[in-house]
């Protein structure tokens, strides 16, 4: 074992049935696909070793993610073609891999650097284009948008960092970009349930994670 | 064939809770093309995925018929209250986990029934399939509803809603079922015919083709079949030396109660505990070599990536190789990063020391030994003798390699049972906790778990009436009172509860009225609440016009026909009564490996007992 351990960072979609798994289950579900590769995995040190894994930000139920990203580490170097092999192998197929990459160690966690997610939300059919707008509009003219989270109250409008309806090919898709730190995290579907929308009805996706530039 | 709206199921899962459980998609499902099998299988574990899932007899029969290139096998649970109210009021049919038909879709429908308290779920799984309840309403579109399960030793009371019962183990039969429903079906053999060749199939039981008659005192007069070709009864199947066992095993995507790596080490129990069901309708006792668990374990930890391994039995410590198997589980998983658990220890220093060799692969937590009964007396009578001494340094051992959490398992309600019997469980319980002060400190916990002794059929104590409520409830109130200020901690169940199981367990055909109308007063779940259902079971019973006295309550008489009497274990009656003679005289048996007691197992079974030393059966 080398003291330096070998830090690979994986962007994956998560889509289909696996939507509909927690963060925690996303978690273990992982774990066990790494062990399954049985590539030289890095385990904490101590008492209770348990595998290093490290996930960027927790996608709510229901969500699909492309571009969800999480670092683990190995203790010796491997070929990234092989890791790639061997995860595409175990990883459940409605986990799709989509790039490796090996990452300095000295640069912080994922979790510490996210600054924001951008999400596009496919409103239902039955929502018409110009209702949604004028909809939009009265809300973003709101000086603040509280929400109910649990015992505290949220302001959802400082944590809207860009917003834009769209039609393409005869959907509406809302686009937005919302904080994503430990202390301030938007939530899209809060925003759908201020107008009036089920998110349910609703396809939400985050489509990319935005890191603080070194 | 249609599946269900799938974009419909997704918006009603967004605000269910635990949605995971209900859209299959692990690791290791095995999805085949429907349209290209000839025979579709629907397993139903009726009881919610975390708990159904786990279940070893479930993955057995899915690995065994997903082998088969012409049969496809998928899996269905029973769903949580919001779930079945969302698909009710949307009119969806309850659905398989892989490719999401409804399961009328299926050819046959396999139910899982390891317990009694699944019934009414049962009922409630068919309904949300929109399959008729009763076996004598379908017709030759519906599916053909199978059970198996060790609730299923006494079938009667699900007589009703089961078409065949496969009575034992089911790794051999259940491809016999399926390959001869297949060859009627395309013989165009309706329903009537199809049972009527099920019924000849060895282990098979059509609980249609007997008919049961009273006698006055509503005990059972007789229980006959109604066409010549039926057997008069139906002995267990077992497999003469257990099969390979599955290792490609469905990784759940959610947390569910048994998290891990299941193998099952060795079939069967030599010890003879008189109120055990499992330890009568197991029997024979067969093993696994040391090589093939090993074998096992490594497959399924690559093939799962699990990071635990349950090695299972019904008394571990009495496996032959035992020692020789957890050194080597040391030796050759050391490094790999999992926890090994070894349940079920019979109470012996040997036993800790097991667990001692498997050293930092033992699992967090604490140990578990089931003593079942404290005082002398009362071990006599349930034949789980335990000497005083070897019962404190067993205890003193554990404390001593570092344990500091120990959980005592212990029963009320026994036949014969008295207060001192009672109290000698205060007095263990206490005298353990001194034990472990003196070895570790204050820092030690005890745990005395309780519960309510309940007659099972097929066994030396088929023939008891529970023992009452009130006397359980004074038990209990003795216990309480006994634990206070001791730092023992207490746990057991409420006395009501026990009865629900009392009557399943040993009732017979006349049931299936009173657990159809209890369903639809709406009891299911009923392993699950305190006792919400038992209003509703109670009325169940007044508006049927039974008594569910006689069910709890009655002493059979030795000479009674039992409802489960045309079911045969291999075990015979007499030696259960015999058994019982000598319980009455406090007479104990040594472990069967020690001493053949003639029980009836090698009568119903020698001749498929194999020669090779390698599959090893228990009798000697």
């Amino acid at each position: 074992m080398t003291d330096q351990p070998v830090r690979i960072r994986m962007t994956y979609a998560k889509a289909g049935n696996l939507r509909f798994i927690g963060h925690l289950d996303l978690q273990r579900l992982f774990e066990r696909a790494l062990r399954r590769t049985n590539l030289p995995l890095r385990y904490t040190q101590g008492f209770n070793p348990h595998l290093r894994i490290n996930l960027a930000s927790a996608l709510p139920l229901g969500f699909i993610g492309e571009a969800e990203q999480m670092d683990f580490w190995l203790d010796q170097e491997v070929p990234l073609d092989v890791v790639s092999n061997r995860l595409r192998a175990s990883l459940p197929t409605e986990i799709v891999l989509k790039e490796l990459q090996v990452i300095d160690n000295q640069r912080p966690s994922l979790q510490a650097s996210l600054l924001s997610s951008e999400f596009e939300v496919r409103l239902p059919e039955y929502c018409d284009q110009r209702t949604l707008e004028e909809k939009f509009a009265s809300l973003l003219a709101q000086e603040t948008l509280s929400v109910q989270r649990r015992k505290k109250t949220v302001d959802l409008k400082k944590l809207i960092l860009q917003l834009q309806l769209v039609k393409e090919e005869q959907v509406s898709l809302l686009k937005v970009a919302m904080k994503s730190t430990p202390s301030e995290n938007g939530r899209p579907d809060e925003l759908l349930e201020l107008l009036g929308l089920d998110p349910a009805d609703c396809v939400i996706t985050r489509k990319k994670l935005n890191y603080l530039e070194e | 064939m249609q599946t269900i709206n799938v974009n419909q199921l997704e918006k009603i899962l967004y605000h269910i809770e635990k949605p995971g459980r209900y859209v299959g998609g692990e690791h290791n499902q095995v999805l085949k093309d429907w349209g290209a099998i000839r025979t579709h299988v629907c397993l139903v574990f009726p009881d919610i995925y975390d708990i159904g899932q786990p279940n070893l007899g479930l993955a057995i029969l899915y690995d065994i018929l997903n082998t088969q290139p012409d049969i496809l096998a998928e899996r269905a649970f029973a769903p949580w209250h919001d779930l079945e109210s969302e698909l009710r009021q949307h009119d969806i049919p309850l659905f398989s986990l892989e490719s999401k038909h409804p399961l009328a879709e299926f050819d046959i429908i396999g139910l899982s029934l390891p317990y009694e308290s699944l019934y009414t779920n049962t009922l409630n799984v068919l309904d949300l399939a929109g399959i008729p309840l009763l076996s004598s309403n379908r017709g030759d579109t519906h599916p053909l509803i199978i059970a198996g399960g060790q609730a299923c030793f006494n079938p009667e009371p699900m007589a009703d809603f089961i078409d065949a019962f496969v009575i034992g183990e089911g790794e051999e039969v259940i491809l016999e079922v399926v390959h001869a429903f297949e060859q009627l079906r395309q013989s165009g053999a309706d329903r009537k015919a199809l049972l009527l060749e099920l019924s000849r199939i060895s282990g098979v039981y059509v609980p249609s083709l007997y008919d049961v008659c009273y006698a006055q005192d509503k005990t059972i007069f007789s229980i006959t079949p109604n066409n010549s070709l039926v057997p008069a009864f139906v002995t267990k199947r077992i497999v003469p030396r257990l099969p390979p066992h599955p290792t490609r095993l469905i990784v759940p995507n959610v947390e569910t109660v048994h998290d891990r790596l299941s193998i099952e080490i060795m079939r069967g129990c030599t010890r003879g505990c008189r109120f055990c069901h499992a330890g009568i309708v197991n029997r024979p006792v067969r093993e696994r070599t040391v090589d093939e668990i090993l074998q096992i374990m490594e497959e399924g930890l690559t093939s799962t990536g699990y990071e635990e391994v349950g090695l299972l039995s019904l008394s571990s410590s009495d496996h032959t190789r035992i020692l020789e198997l957890t050194r080597s589980v040391y030796e050759k998983f050391h490094d790999r990063r999992v926890f090994v658990s070894l349940p079920s220890l019979r109470i012996a220093s040997f036993s800790v020391n097991l667990m001692g060799e498997l050293r930092d692969l033992r699992p967090g937590g604490g140990f578990t030994l089931a003593p079942e009964a404290a005082s002398p007396h009362m071990q006599a009578i349930i034949n789980k003798p335990l000497d005083k001494t070897v019962f404190e340094e067993t205890v003193r051992t554990v404390f001593e390699h570092g344990w500091l959490s120990l959980k005592l398992y212990y029963m009320i309600g026994l036949p014969g049972e008295t207060m001192e019997d009672v109290q000698a469980i205060l007095d263990a319980g206490k005298r353990v906790l001194d034990i472990g002060r003196q070895v570790r400190g204050n820092r030690v916990r005890v745990h005395l778990s309780v519960g309510n002794f309940i007659p099972k059929p097929h066994t030396p104590f088929q023939w008891y009436p529970l023992n009452p409520t009130e006397e359980l409830q004074a038990k209990l109130d003795l216990l309480k009172e006994g634990v206070r200020r001791t730092g023992l901690k207490l746990s057991y169940n409420i006395p009501e509860t026990t009865l629900l199981e009392a009557w399943l367990s040993r009732g017979d055909r006349r049931l299936g009225q009173v657990i159809h109308r209890a369903w639809q007063l709406g009891a299911k779940f009923d392993a699950w609440g305190e006792n919400e259902n038992m209003p509703l079971w109670r009325q169940a019973f007044s508006e049927i016009g039974l008594d569910p006295d006689f069910y709890a309550y009655r002493e059979r008489d030795l000479d009674e026909t039992l409802p489960w009497d045309h079911i045969h274990t291999g075990v015979s009656k007499a030696f259960l009564k015999r058994d019982l003679e000598w319980s009455k005289q406090g007479r104990t048996r040594q472990d069967c490996r020690e001493q053949c007691y003639a029980c009836g197992i090698l009568d119903a079974f020698g001749k498929v007992r194999p020669v090779s030393p390698l599959a090893y059966w228990g009798c000697p």
